[in-house]
């Protein structure tokens, strides 16, 4: 199987007929390019399913989440209809952005990161679109039965029966895929990515099957049904979308401003280190709660011990990044990855001070950790990923973005709506749950409290709904380009001289 | 250097760890949990619900008020839970035990609820909030539940009894009336019937508080 | 509860001694060795180290 693949569709044997060709330095430059960019074309289809309907989702998903911060601050706002209710529309919500947008964002940078590194043009893409097709109706089915009171009310599990298994087939699609890329790659050295990718689409296929067998469909008894909830829905942060931002992290902030990571011993000190201790996490959710304490405590200590992990890494990331800070200003990619790793250096460090006993007194049961999965999934996730698009769309589609004023926009957007969501509902939090802490402040009072800080929130939402919307139309205009014919010089983003690529498209 | 294999085992084997701590163990653990029967009162802890509170709590399921509400008093000394009156001991594994869906929550929006019953146990205050809490607690961010009732014309033979009591800005139109569905009834069975504070000996109830 | 305590207790000893042992082989089979030159393997003849990729914003775009 590996040799038919050399024969029939190695980039590099390609590129070396086309290195033959023309004559001296200019063939060897033309026939590795042209290796590279058939990578990035044989990745258009499948990727662009992915990122155009998980950025459909997204839209979807902001409009959900400005309905149910207005509704927690207005509760009177659309109450009469029943599906609208606020408990479903935050679910449908989270559902949407974690399962619609930002899963198969991750699956589309995932296949692109995987055919880059291994260093083959992407195989079995009929697999791929198969996934994305099964995916994106389980996500529809899903929300949909949210929004008709089919919740199973189960956090982060909230799809219905129905709707779960055949995620779980996408999943175990995707999984499959990335075994054989990663069987058949060119390249057989690691970079240190693959391994936080591998992992990534291994792990989630085992974490999603075990909490749906074990909850919805044999559910186990009591309490235990708490231990498998929190053990997957930490994981899915942890075990899925982590791994998934740091391996974008890892690739792209190096090749954006061309210098290996600071130390590749750290990165696989902080690889292991992360796999052996976040998913031993997710009872600090429970903290206080009505199970054996030795789970309770496991998990603080594990919280405790992702230290390593998290400083490795953010001592890799932001000692590469020393002395490059000026290319901030030109690299929408760099942006975005940067706010991003700041991010998930941040979250961290808060996730792990409220898994501490003293801490999650206060903070537990409130916006707090409201905030903290918002600077978890949007400040570090969903900004790698926005960060990652920036970077692939153009390399797949043969075009430039073509506004840069949308790209601004959307950046400032985004970075000020999360900042003006994440920093006041960390510090609100924190004073709720010190009044809830005293007996002697009414609860009404502690409601009323907390209603200008939700007000500032829709505010932030507002800023958020904005950058998505820039977005998604500079995508859109993206495409339109596409069909567009080959004008003049369409990549010279990937470093200049596009006019080779052209000449070497006609050989 | 190709050390796929190394690297596959690996990702297996960490998950694996947690997946045997912190899943089948706990299972091993507290799955097989049973009811507790007091020797001196032969009272069994904790009773199983009765139908109409069990269809109720698919309901409070189905119209996600985990999301809002707790379900778990935290030890005393921890939080104040106690203290705000939410329940006179602790919650553990065994009070869940009957629960077809465990609802611990983790947001407290709106109060916690594990001894709703027993601190409400008025239906009519539950009917009256359900339908708008402005009735009952003013200044409330729970949002109205006005489609779990009907609003119909008086018939001749007067005024329904289970009919709500409303007055002023809340009162239906003249010559009509609030009557709760049969899922309002099922929800607050439900809401009523949540009393987790039996007498158990991994969580015992203060003396001075048994009757 | 022994089952348990025997499990734990057993997992105490017998983790770590895996974990020493891989490491241990890891390490005697080269496998800490190139890892310098991982860390290149995003980069390629095209795209060498010190090329930046994405300028296309503010002024200079190339």
């Amino acid at each position: 199987m590996i040799k038919q693949s050399q024969t029939l569709s190695n980039p590099t044997q390609r590129a070396q007929t086309l290195r033959a060709l023309l004559p001296g330095d200019a063939g060897v430059d033309v026939g590795n390019r042209a290796a590279l960019s058939e990578i990035d074309a044989s990745c258009r289809v499948p990727v662009l399913f992915f990122f155009l309907s998980g950025l459909a989702w997204l839209l979807a998903g902001t409009v959900l989440a400005l309905v149910a911060s207005i509704k927690l601050h207005t509760p009177g706002f659309l109450a009469g209809w029943e599906w609208l209710t606020f408990a479903n529309v935050r679910t449908a919500h989270l559902n949407t952005v974690i399962y619609g947008f930002a899963s198969q964002i991750s699956v589309g940078v995932t296949i692109w990161l995987m055919c880059r590194l291994c260093r083959i043009p992407l195989v079995a893409p009929g697999l791929v679109t198969v996934a994305n097709l099964f995916y994106n109706i389980g996500v529809t089915v899903g929300v949909g039965g949210i929004l008709i009171g089919d919740s199973t009310a189960i956090e982060w599990l909230e799809m219905p029966r129905y709707a779960t298994p055949i995620l779980f087939i996408s999943y175990a699609l995707i999984a499959v895929w990335t075994i054989v890329t990663f069987r058949l790659r060119a390249e057989r050295h690691l970079y240190v990515s693959q391994w936080y990718l591998l992992a990534a689409v291994l792990w989630f296929p085992w974490l999603y099957g075990t909490a749906q067998v074990m909850l919805l469909i044999e559910p186990v008894r009591g309490v235990v049904q708490a231990a498998v909830n929190w053990w997957f829905a930490h994981n899915v942060l942890g075990l899925w979308f982590t791994p998934i931002g740091l391996a974008s992290i890892y690739y792209f902030i190096p090749k954006v401003i061309g210098r290996p990571i600071h130390s590749y011993y750290l990165s696989v000190l902080g690889f292991w280190s992360l796999a052996l201790f976040y998913n031993w996490n997710g009872m600090h959710h429970l903290v206080g709660g009505p199970l054996p304490s030795w789970m309770i405590t496991v998990s603080i200590v594990a919280s405790v011990m992702m230290l390593i992990p998290v400083i490795t890494v953010a001592i890799n990331h932001h000692f590469t990044m020393l002395g490059h800070f000026g290319k901030l200003k030109h690299s929408p990619t760099l942006r975005f990855m940067v706010f991003g790793a700041v991010s998930y250096t941040l979250a961290s460090l808060q996730g792990v001070a409220s898994a501490l006993r003293s801490v999650s007194e206060v903070t537990h049961f409130t916006h707090h950790t409201i905030a903290h999965a918002h600077l978890g999934m949007y400040a570090f996730f969903s900004m790698v990923m926005f960060g990652a698009m920036y970077y692939i769309l153009p390399r797949i589609t043969q075009r430039e973005w073509p506004s840069n004023s949308l790209i601004s926009l959307h950046f400032w957007g985004v970075a000020l709506g999360i900042v003006l969501y994440v920093v006041p509902m960390s510090i609100m939090g924190f004073i709720q749950g010190t009044m809830l802490n005293d007996a002697a402040v009414r609860f009404l009072d502690v409601v009323q409290f907390t209603l200008p800080w939700l007000k500032l929130r829709t505010l932030a939402g507002l800023l958020l709904a904005a950058g998505h919307v820039a977005f998604v139309i500079n995508v859109g205009w993206l495409l339109v380009r596409m069909f567009e014919p080959y004008r003049k010089p369409v990549v010279r983003i990937l470093t200049g001289e596009a006019e080779t690529v052209a000449a070497a498209k006609q050989p | 250097m190709s050390y796929g294999p190394l690297l596959f085992l690996g990702i297996l084997f960490t998950l694996a760890t947690s997946w045997v701590g912190l899943i089948l163990l706990p299972h091993r653990q507290m799955g097989a949990l049973g009811q507790h029967t007091d020797t001196n009162t032969a009272a069994i802890y904790p009773a199983v619900r009765a139908g109409e509170a069990q269809q109720g709590a698919e309901h409070y399921r189905s119209l996600g008020c985990v999301y809002c509400h707790t379900q778990q008093v935290r030890p005393e000394g921890y939080g104040s839970d106690i203290e705000r009156g939410w329940g006179r001991r602790r919650t553990v594994s065994r009070d869940y035990i009957q629960d077809k869906t465990v609802m611990l929550g983790t947001m407290r929006t709106g109060p916690d609820l594990t001894n709703i019953g027993e601190r409400q146990a008025d239906a009519a205050w539950h009917y009256r909030h359900l339908y708008n809490p402005q009735i009952t607690s003013p200044g409330s961010i729970m949002p109205p539940h006005g489609f779990l009732f009907d609003v119909r014309v008086i018939g001749q033979a007067g005024r329904s009894t289970n009919a709500l009591v409303l007055e002023g800005t809340f009162a239906p139109p003249a010559g009509h009336e609030v009557i709760p569905s049969r899922r309002a009834e099922q929800l607050v069975a439900y809401l009523r019937s949540l009393k987790s504070s039996g007498d158990l000996p991994e969580a015992p109830v203060k003396k001075e508080e048994v009757k | 509860m022994p089952v348990i305590a025997f499990i734990l207790l057993g997992s105490v000893v017998l983790l770590p001694a895996v974990a020493l042992m891989a490491l241990r082989w890891a390490a005697s089979s080269g496998q800490f060795r190139c890892s310098d030159k991982a860390a290149l393997l995003p980069f390629d003849e095209v795209e060498p180290v010190g090329l930046e990729t994405d300028r296309i914003l503010g002024g200079n775009r190339r």
